[in-house]
């Protein structure tokens, strides 16, 4: 480094280096200055002195000199290696690999370029490379314990587990017999464990347990330990011992589900689908009993068992059960039985049961056949189960009923308003949901989950100004908005985007969205710096893990919900032009409320601009700063309408339709959005495949038909193909159709036909046909509408105690109405759906039902607020719009078991 | 009917979620990273019976000071999870493995003034003690304790199981390079 340079010179550049080092910028600048003084064009200082200035926010300037020091020095390994590092400064690894190895072109055994070089290649994934590199670094400093590791997780990374093994052997063969030093033991265990975990990787599962016993000793770590040594032992199937030491297992920690599955698995009693014979159900049964005994803390060993028995056993074992869960007035009783509900006959049991035991507290103050006398808070927590148990069944009068019964019993309980919250928004009213949500929090303002949970309300009666005032009163700086951003809180962008695509505010509802995105391309950069960490750290097993982590990262949730949304946002950006939306969305307002949002229009640009200034003149003064990073620029697009001017919005859609079609491919919206873009983009055969998904994950399902109807509406619509992409398709789609059973020897009408035949009785079925039909052919347009209106809502649950549940959802009668509204075009039929609905959802105000807050009598109307997205609402809640009447109905309903 | 067991770095995104619903102090996927990949074992989650994670323990070992200790760097039960013990579960669970693993001599954490309901837990249920008031420690200006509790010699707990025989020293520091991944924007570029 700096060779060519006299020795006064040198000693500058070696400034330079240490100063970089220590981040003392500016001192580097000034060195580097000296040497340019004299020597203008050498390389290695021009590289130096623009990879100072890169860490002094001087992008531009840093490019510039880099390059330029290339350049002048082609041949220095220095000048490639700091361009390498100014591109891996800007995540551009692949431009920095290809710099590293041009720079050990020159110097190929630089350990410094090849451990760089390694990083990026564990990074980008480049696997065959990255086995390469770790194997150089290995026969040039065998004695670093870092690279003989290195070169194990290389292979295991290049799908080589048995050749890790070997090379993690070959370096404990250099270690003497009494190692580990005291002060190593954990990495020691690690190790150890890692080398395990190879064995069994590789199948090898008699020598990974040998080798496990060898080195018990060693091993720290003695719950992992333990958990490898049962694991192993099932695989060879020493069954016995495995039984024993999950028993063992259980005995350290009798609530770890995984231990009962497994312990279940050695006995041969263990069903993924969870259906057993009547003869396992007895031996589960007897050995649930014998482990309560043995375990009588654990809660697992009672509730698992609800799972598999049926009828009176069942009754009988979750009345045990649920009984002291009553009497303590554990709040999440009702989440931890509610997988019981998709059980055909459980939910009636449960029902009778509670509503028996409610009678009964009401009534002797105790138990069914118990004279214990209960609390007075028992009857409480048994209304609150209730209240649940109703509002999952549907029955949301009933719910708001119970709760209210709850409420007036202690009105004093947080958790009884965010229950009634929930249900009030499964019934169809936001904006009631959010004031009882917002009540909820003024009963402790010290507790974030209830202030959470209040946002998300409010965000879902799209009421984003309170709900962001809300929020800000639990972070930081004040800053809500960005604090939220900085600590990566997802669900806040999701629902905030939500509600802005609601609104039809695209742009903020994009920005949202792709702030998500923008958080796991983040996530997945943090994973660079723990390349080095954990090899030296041992933690490898964790390391490993990580990796696969980050591989299947966006097949998480968030990310999944984000890219739908954002996809949503551009298929409306591509059907409605910007310029043509926002004139009709202007046309539909009334004079004044234009002028308002012209005025608003004027103060964002202003604000725009000024936003703009300050983020140039942050920059400016940052530069002159030396050193200073982490400068927060200035958002330059802060409503998304950068965002929604795309050209194409069907190319943007494309990206993350890849990565939900690489990630998610076993999701039906995956496939759905496939075909509305690909429909859009004219391609067709993509489209094709699609539909094909569609029906191969679920043919029934009333999108994948509408799906299929309109593809192959559009199919045979397409006059003769004339050129030869065309012909390539029509024959593509001539020999594939016979393939599709829906098709065999039918039309698509004929088709259509026959979906309604097969689900008459469903609702979301039948107004996918009559949208079909209407498709079709627009002249049966009556025809259709008669077939949705002719739809009945049956009542499904006979022998419950109050009052029966009906079939229909309120979001399938919603969408209908929409359908009825704006497809089918018919406004009386819409509103003669929309009078229909508010009798089956009173509280639903997109119905406008009469207990909901749309009705100018309630006390969440709006209206009767001072000012809706200003203040904090600040008023008592009080009991359902029910009459007395009616509660009295309910009351004596509900003795009538 | 909640298990608790040791996270894995596929629980890093729900434990993130649930401290974000539940806690002013909130961190950076990074942060919980650099916790898995330093002390895999301090981590641990509470478990719905439907698979969602409604209570973690965050955790770590302070490898800079002589004494070797534990850390508790965040504690969250979601608030509908109450009452079932899980914030002593999970405490109790991350202490055992620091003892067990670390030989730990203490574990310290801090608390805010204000927040009683935890403050009785730490002191009523799990044996903390005050050791020091640091004025101002959270963001917002409020005052923290600083709070331990001795781990040597309490072997008979649950889940601890013997093995006591190594020496302390578990914590050999190799501050420069926890540094590096500590920190937000580490560039990492040593020349």
């Amino acid at each position: 480094m700096g060779a060519s340079l006299p020795p006064k010179e040198a000693n500058l550049f070696k400034l330079i280096v240490k100063s970089y080092e220590t981040k003392q910028y500016k001192k580097g600048l000034k060195a580097a200055d000296a040497i340019l003084k004299k020597f203008p064009d050498h390389g290695e200082t021009l590289s130096m002195k623009g990879l100072t200035l890169n860490c002094m926010d001087r992008k531009t300037e840093a490019y510039e000199l880099v390059r330029l020091g290339v350049k002048n020095d082609i041949k220095s390994h220095v000048c490639w290696h700091v361009l390498g590092l100014l591109y891996r400064s800007d995540r551009e690894y692949r431009e920095a690999i290809k710099c590293y190895r041009n720079a050990l072109r020159i110097d190929p055994d630089n350990l410094e370029i090849l451990r760089d070089l390694s990083l990026l290649q564990a990074q980008m994934r480049d696997l065959s490379g990255f086995v390469e590199t770790r194997q150089q670094l290995l026969t040039l400093k065998p004695n670093h314990r870092m690279n003989w590791i290195g070169f194990a997780v290389s292979q295991h990374l290049n799908a080589n587990a048995s050749k890790a093994v070997e090379i993690l052997e070959a370096y404990e063969g250099t270690l003497e017999d009494d190692y580990p030093p005291e002060n190593e033991l954990c990495e020691h265990t690690e190790m150890i464990l890692y080398k395990v975990s190879l064995l069994e990787e590789s199948g090898s599962f008699d020598k990974a347990l040998e080798e496990l016993h060898k080195k018990e000793p060693k091993i720290v770590d003695k719950l992992s330990y333990k958990e490898q040594e049962v694991s192993l032992l099932s695989k060879v199937g020493r069954l016995e011992e495995a039984n024993k030491l999950y028993r063992v297992l259980l005995s350290m920690n009798p609530d770890n589900y995984r231990y009962y599955e497994g312990l279940q698995k050695c006995l041969g009693l263990y069903s993924e689908s969870g259906q057993y014979s009547s003869d396992q159900i007895e031996k589960l049964n007897a050995l649930y009993l014998s482990l309560s005994e043995q375990y009588t803390r654990s809660s697992a060993v009672k509730r698992i068992p609800l799972d598999f028995l049926q009828d009176e056993n069942f009754k009988e074992a979750v009345a045990k059960y649920i009984k002291p869960l009553l009497t303590k007035g554990v709040p999440s009783l009702f989440s931890d039985l509610s997988s019981l509900y998709d059980h055909p006959r459980k939910p009636d049991i449960l029902e009778q049961l509670v509503v028996e035991m409610e009678h009964s507290i009401r009534t002797t103050g105790s138990f069914p056949g118990s004279d214990v006398k209960e609390p007075p808070s028992t009857l409480l927590w048994t209304f609150f189960f209730l209240a649940q148990h109703y509002d999952r069944r549907g029955q949301y009068d009933v719910a708001l009923c119970k709760i209210d019964e709850a409420i007036a019993h202690t009105p004093t309980v947080i958790d009884l308003y965010s229950v009634k919250s929930r249900i009030m928004k499964h019934a169809g009213d936001l904006t009631a949901a959010a004031a009882l949500a917002d009540e909820a929090r003024g009963m402790d303002l010290a507790d974030r989950y209830i202030n959470s949970e209040c946002v998300k309300r409010m965000l879902q009666a799209d009421q984003v100004p309170l709900a962001e005032k809300t929020a800000v009163l639990f972070t930081k700086e004040g800053d809500q908005l960005n604090n939220l951003h900085d600590m990566q809180c997802m669900w806040y962008d999701l629902a905030s985007g939500d509600s802005y695509f609601r609104q039809g505010d695209l742009g903020r509802a994009l920005k949202k969205f792709l702030a998500v995105e923008k958080h796991y391309a983040d996530i997945s950069e943090d994973q660079f710096d723990f390349h080095s960490y954990c090899l030296r750290k041992m933690t490898l097993r964790s390391y490993v893990d990580m990796l696969k982590f980050q591989d299947r990262l966006h097949s998480f949730p968030y990310f999944h919900k984000a890219a739908i949304r954002a996809i949503r946002c551009y298929l409306k950006l591509h059907d409605s032009p910007k310029s043509t939306a926002e004139e009709d969305e202007m046309s539909k307002l009334a004079p004044a409320q234009k002028k308002k949002i012209k005025k608003q229009k004027k103060a964002e640009a202003r604000a725009k601009k000024e936003a703009e200034s300050k983020s140039e003149e942050s920059t400016a003064s940052s530069a002159s700063k030396s050193g200073k990073r982490n400068v927060k620029p200035v958002d330059p697009d802060p409503h998304g309408q950068k965002l929604i001017q795309v050209e194409q919005p069907m190319a943007e859609a494309s990206k993350y339709l890849r990565l939900l079609q690489k990630h998610s491919p076993n999701s039906l919206e995956t496939h759905l959005l496939s075909f509305e873009v690909n429909m859009r983009k004219q391609k067709f055969l993509l489209a094709f495949q699609a539909v094909k998904q569609l029906l191969k994950l679920d043919a029934e399902n009333p999108d994948s038909h509408r799906s299929l109807v309109k593809f192959f509406l559009m199919a045979e619509s397409i006059s003769a193909p004339t050129t030869e992409a065309e012909k390539l398709r029509w024959s593509v789609l001539e020999a594939e159709r016979p393939s599709i059973s829906q098709l065999q020897n039918k039309s698509i009408m004929e088709a259509n036909k026959e979906f309604l035949g097969r689900h008459e009785d469903s609702l979301v079925h039948r107004a996918a046909y009559a949208e079909m039909l209407y498709i079709l052919d627009p002249s049966k347009k009556t025809e259709a509408i008669k077939i949705i209106e002719d739809s009945t809502n049956k009542v499904v649950q006979t022998n419950g105690a109050l009052g029966p549940a009906r079939e229909w959802k309120l979001k399938d009668c919603i969408a209908v109405h929409k359908l009825l509204d704006t497809v089918l075009l018919d406004s009386d039929a819409a509103s003669r759906w929309k009078s229909r609905c508010a009798e089956y959802f009173p509280c639903s105000t997109h119905f406008e039902g009469k207990h909901s807050s749309v009705m100018p009598d309630s006390v969440y109307n709006s209206s009767r607020k001072s000012n809706e997205n200003g203040d904090t609402p600040n008023h008592l809640v009080g009991q359902t719009e029910l009459s007395d009447g009616q509660l009295e109905a309910f009351k004596s309903l509900s003795v009538s078991t | 009917m909640v298990c608790i067991r040791r996270a894995t770095v596929d629980d890093l995104l729900a434990m993130q979620a649930c401290n974000l619903m539940c806690l002013p102090e909130n961190y950076q996927m990074k942060y919980y990273l650099y916790h898995i990949l330093s002390w895999p074992q301090l981590l641990y989650v509470a478990e719905d019976y439907n698979g969602r994670i409604v209570g973690y323990v965050l955790a770590k070992m302070e490898e800079e000071s002589n004494e070797c200790h534990g850390h508790i760097t965040s504690l969250a039960v979601l608030r509908t999870h109450r009452k079932l013990g899980l914030a002593t579960k999970l405490m109790t669970a991350a202490q055992a493995a620091m003892e067990q693993v670390y030989e730990a001599e203490y574990v310290s954490l801090h608390v805010r003034r204000s927040n009683r309901a935890a403050f009785n837990l730490y002191t009523e249920t799990l044996g903390y003690k005050i050791n020091d008031v640091e004025a101002k420690y959270y963001a917002d200006g409020e005052d923290a304790y600083d709070m331990r509790k001795n781990l040597k010699g309490k072997q008979n707990h649950h889940h601890a199981h013997g093995h006591h025989h190594h020496g302390g020293g578990c914590c050999s520091g190799d501050a420069k390079v926890v540094e590096t991944a500590q920190a937000v924007d580490a560039k990492a570029v040593s020349k």
